[in-house]
């Protein structure tokens, strides 16, 4: 398989079956993976090799997926990704509390899976002061934006969004990350949240330009593109 | 019993030999001062001699000899020189003071002088009437307490006989699957009762929690199956119908967003179960109230306005309600998303919030309300008006704002905004 990212994942997951078929699409999505079928072996390969994320299972044999979490932990700061079927409000907060990145529940779609895998590996870890792409630029002191040097005026929402896509540059974001990550909402609400907040953003964000930086991924999300 | 008998006893025989005792001092002290006569004279008035003017003393017996064995002073014919405490019987046929004989004399034998020996006795009659007496007494007391005693215990253990048979009444017809019957209370507010009360509490929980748990399979079994045949006929009709590969893709595509919506109900269920359990209580922190709204109403401001709706809110700051941020937030936002569902297009929505610590919080539509016989029912699961068929979502939303409102303590009602829908909800202070 080819890897042009070099980017190297260990899944933790005792599906076998499941597993087989999410590493591969791992693989065609340009990641290198590792699986192991057990908490133990997965620790054990955590602590000795360098990867760039762990997709862990919750209920694991041998060691269970928040346990092996904690002691990953103790020694590195690889991003970690629950994949799960617990879905509990409580069972989120407990796993983002033992040192897990972000929290999938099962089943999922992969994109999402994909999508959070990148902003996961990308990130990083120095607090930032300014963000861009392309001809935007934020100013997360002053809390401004401008766009080839004109400034922008955007509603805090608004802000709060761009400021998400811009952390994400070139990726796609999901609309269950944003609205999780941008807004606290942790489920799938019964009205197009995203898309309302979207439109409102492209309008502030375009008005006198005839491009449009933001582009939706069908099925997908969204993607903020660094055009000058 | 027997301790009681022994400490009489040994009162009443000590009472006597010290009686005793003190007559032979007393006509010791006389012989020492004034010699024999004088020892004479005292035994006489202390036989109670009416000379000396004294009441005669019916169980006192003395007897003064010489050492040529004569009776010089007494009630007693001459007795063996026996010394030392001891007890005889009375050789006469018939007392001084004409009781019936024979007596026991309970006394002491002691030489005052060289030669003279005195005998002091006591009848032990009178002691043993006196003791038989308190044991008489002490028996029916003793009797009678016992029988207070066993008829209490009688009283109290068929009480308690009662109440324990209460319980495992209670508990056997629970055990037969009878799960609303509970103890009866006996108003007493006796620790039975707080047992009992506290008992019912338990089982009113486990009922609700069975309850749940059967509402939750039967709404699995039952709400789930709607979904998933459209799922299966979609796929039957794409396997049979389907001539293009890209009318599979569509056939697919269709059939994940199926999927989808199963799972988003599924998820809302389990969410909805999940709240009823009532587990999430543990968490409860202090939630400001009107954050949460503002915050709510900042998201869903655009969103209204795309459905061509008017949301306005009218928030009072500072509002702390004990709780679960995010089941509030899931709450306030099931509520709008309710009026944008449920109301034609240019509808007013409001969220409002009034009151500080505790208070109400209110979001109301003037669309075309709820009729008044159906506001307890769209609280239910699975539940829609005939007139919402045509508009999104399961009937699960309002279910869930029940269920959180339930498990803040809080009460929700629904009323005529005249016109329209007010949703209010009162949390406790």
């Amino acid at each position: 398989m080819s890897n042009p990212s070099g980017k190297r994942l260990l899944l933790i997951e005792d599906d076998v079956e499941f597993a087989t078929s999410l590493a591969s699409r791992l693989c065609e999505s340009g990641y290198a993976v590792e699986h192991c079928a057990d908490g133990r072996r997965g620790l054990t390969a955590a602590l000795s090799q360098d990867f760039d994320a762990l997709i862990v299972d919750r209920m694991l044999p041998g060691i269970d997926g928040l346990t092996l979490v904690k002691s990953v932990r103790q020694q590195k700061s690889t991003p970690v990704i629950y994949l799960t079927t617990m879905s509990g409000i409580d069972e989120r907060v407990q796993g983002l509390e033992a040192g897990g990145d972000d929290y999938l529940v099962k089943p999922f779609a992969f994109a999402e899976l994909l999508a959070r895998i990148r902003a996961l590996t990308r990130r990083t870890t120095q607090p930032l002061t300014r963000l861009n792409a392309g001809a935007i630029e934020m100013d997360l002191v002053a809390r401004s934006v401008t766009r080839a040097g004109r400034a922008v005026e955007l509603v805090p929402q608004e802000f709060k969004l761009l400021e998400f896509l811009l952390r994400n540059v070139e990726r796609v974001v999901t609309r269950k990350m944003l609205l999780e990550k941008v807004w606290d909402v942790y489920f799938d609400p019964g009205t197009n949240v995203v898309e309302s907040h979207i439109s409102r953003l492209r309008a502030s964000l375009n008005a006198g330009f005839d491009s449009d930086p933001i582009q939706t991924v069908r099925g997908e999300g969204y993607r903020l593109l660094a055009i000058k | 019993m027997a301790t009681v008998l022994w400490i009489v006893n040994g009162t009443l025989t000590a009472t006597l030999l010290r009686d005793n005792d003190a007559d032979i001092e007393t006509v010791g002290n006389g012989f020492r001062d004034e010699g024999i006569e004088e020892a004479v004279e005292v035994i006489k008035q202390r036989l109670g001699n009416p000379k000396y003017g004294r009441h005669i003393r019916p169980d006192n017996y003395m007897v003064l000899e010489n050492d040529q064995g004569e009776v010089l002073a007494g009630n007693l014919p001459l007795q063996p020189r026996r010394m030392g405490v001891f007890s005889t019987l009375l050789p006469m046929p018939k007392g001084p003071h004409g009781e019936p004989f024979p007596a026991t004399l309970l006394g002491r034998g002691t030489e005052i002088a060289p030669g003279a020996y005195l005998f002091v006795g006591r009848d032990v009659r009178p002691m043993l009437a006196t003791r038989a007496r308190i044991i008489d007494a002490f028996v029916l007391v003793a009797i009678g307490a016992v029988a207070i005693a066993v008829a209490a215990g009688l009283y109290l253990g068929r009480r308690l006989a009662r109440r324990v048979d209460a319980v495992a009444r209670a508990c056997e017809s629970i055990v037969a699957g009878r799960m609303d019957d509970r103890i009866e209370l006996t108003g007493g507010d006796d620790e039975w009762d707080r047992l009992a009360s506290v008992i019912n509490d338990m089982l009113n929980r486990i009922a609700a929690l069975l309850e749940n748990l059967r509402q939750v399979s039967s709404d699995v079994a039952h709400d789930l199956r709607t979904p998933l045949t459209r799922l299966r006929n979609r796929l039957e009709r794409a396997r049979e119908e389907s001539a293009t590969s890209a009318d599979y893709v569509g056939a697919i595509c269709a059939a994940i967003n199926d999927t989808d919506q199963i799972l988003s109900i599924f998820a809302s269920l389990l969410r909805i179960s999940q709240v009823e359990a009532g587990g999430r209580k543990l968490k409860f922190a202090a939630v400001d109230l009107s954050a949460l709204c503002e915050r709510v109403f900042r998201i869903y401001l655009p969103v209204a306005e795309d459905y061509g709706h008017r949301l306005t809110a009218n928030l009072a700051h500072g509002m702390v309600v004990q709780g679960d941020q995010e089941l509030l937030t899931q709450m306030v936002i099931n509520l709008i998303e309710n009026a944008i569902h449920h109301t034609p297009e240019g509808s007013a929505i409001e969220l409002a919030l009034a009151g500080d610590m505790g208070g109400v919080l209110a979001v109301t539509d003037d669309g075309p309300g709820i009729p008044k016989d159906q506001t307890e029912k769209v609280l239910q699961r699975f539940y829609r008006l005939s007139s919402s068929r045509g508009s999104p979502g399961h009937g699960l939303g309002l279910a869930l704002v029940a269920a959180v409102v339930q498990l803040h303590g809080g009460q929700i009602a629904l009323e005529d905004a005249a016109p329209g829908l007010r949703v209010s909800i009162r949390f406790p202070a």
